[in-house]
């Protein structure tokens, strides 16, 4: 059922625990959200002053994020506030911490795995690694990178855009007596965790530092108000579009069905092929931009298809 | 399909394994505590939704961005009946 829906979880209420998977042990975890079919995940993890590990990969994508401290790895130093996107099967350099820190570590498609090496998998696509601070390498900008758009006060820095699905990593902000007077909803799943501060939605009441939610697709949130300023990391699985409405009874079904009704009237013929039977591809249509996109482990991910070699149920039917 | 790293990985070792349905059923009772603790908040909830109501019949709606309609009381929704759940 990939993930459940986290929300709201204050994880500052909760202790780590030791984590024994080969490449992590010595470190603490919290499960913040855990995908039950492949094993994707976000932890909270805590590395201890003198914690070491040789280089290595992972067998899947990983998302990285610094809420305090130090962190070595390789020839580089990642501080507090540092963001990275580690492709499945890119070799990172050894890594030490010496004094303690804390991170967020995202394993998109299957549980946390690690394979001592100092070479690349012959598969990585290491073009999509990035890496920076976000807080010292990055501006804001307005958050109206969509349209229709958040209410000004809510500002974003983007740190990750995957093309085929425009997923996102980004780190936000609310400013102090934010205020937005709508619900929303989106085709996507979204998640985030409060770095500091304090918002409050009309349905989950109030989200403090080290609150955190994963919301799947269709789930109203809001209105929104924030008293006294918020900083957070989010993501989403998919392009983000606002669905704005002032119903606060609908459910995830009707959200869903609205958003099918506005492609209906928008884009009339595609909704009509897609629809048509004989006509649908329940596994993609062709894309002669993106030939082999079917192959995309995020874009099987989105679809319930296996990702991540022997894990996950579900097979094309 | 092209082969991709995700495809190569073995099968989840013993020790993984327990980590991950030791960490499922640990979910499992964590979402159970966060629907019992949303249910708590029902009445404070309806409070809420009556204030949000308001505002948006007086002040406005966020249609986009900082623009605003002020919604009409013929357009307000009829509250349903049964519970208003928020988690899914």
């Amino acid at each position: 059922m990939a993930r459940p829906h986290i929300e709201p979880y204050v994880e500052l209420d909760h202790p780590f625990k030791k984590f024994g998977v080969s490449g992590f042990k010595g470190s603490n975890y919290k499960v913040l959200s855990l995908d039950t079919d492949t094993g994707a995940c976000t932890l909270k993890v805590r590395f201890d002053g003198g914690f070491k590990r040789k280089p290595g990969l992972s067998y899947s994508d990983m998302e990285i994020f610094v809420l305090n401290g130090k962190i070595k790895v390789g020839k580089q130093t990642w501080s507090e506030g540092h963001y990275a996107f580690i492709p499945a099967g890119m070799a990172v350099g050894a890594i030490e911490v010496s004094q303690g820190a804390e991170a967020l570590l995202m394993f998109n498609d299957s549980e946390p795995s690690f394979v001592e090496s100092d070479k690349n998998h012959q598969l990585a696509l290491t073009d999509a690694f990035s890496s920076v601070n976000s807080y010292e390498d990055k501006p804001w900008g307005g958050g109206s990178i969509v349209s229709p758009s958040v209410a000004t006060g809510c500002l974003i820095k983007l740190l990750h855009f995957d093309p085929l699905t425009e997923a996102l990593s980004f780190l936000y902000c609310m400013t102090p007596r934010f205020a937005q007077d709508n619900i929303s909803y989106h085709d996507s799943a979204e998640e985030s965790y409060h770095i500091w501060g304090t918002s409050w939605m009309m349905q989950f009441g109030e989200l403090p530092t080290g609150g955190y939610f994963w919301r799947p697709p269709y789930i109203n949130h809001g209105s929104f108000r924030c008293k006294y300023g918020t900083i957070a990391f989010g993501r989403t699985d998919s392009v983000l579009f606002n669905y704005f409405h002032f119903n606060p009874w609908t459910n995830p079904d009707e959200n869903k069905l609205r958003a099918a009704s506005t492609l209906y009237r928008k884009r009339p013929q595609l909704y009509q092929w897609a629809a048509s039977d004989g006509h649908n591809h329940p596994h993609g249509p062709p894309d002669f931009e993106n030939a082999d996109y079917h192959s995309d482990p995020q874009v099987r991910m989105l679809h319930g298809e296996p990702v991540g070699g022997s894990v996950g149920k579900k097979r094309r039917k | 399909m092209t082969k991709r790293v995700q495809d190569a990985k073995p099968a989840r070792s013993k020790d993984t394994d327990a980590w991950f349905k030791e960490n499922v059923a640990e979910q499992k009772k964590r979402y159970a505590a966060i629907v019992q603790e949303q249910d708590g908040l029902a009445a404070q909830r309806e409070k809420w939704v009556e204030a949000f109501l308001q505002i948006i019949q007086t002040k406005g709606f966020n249609v986009n961005g900082d623009t605003r309609r002020v919604i009409k009381p013929s357009e307000i929704a009829k509250k349903p009946k049964g519970k208003h759940q928020v988690v899914f």
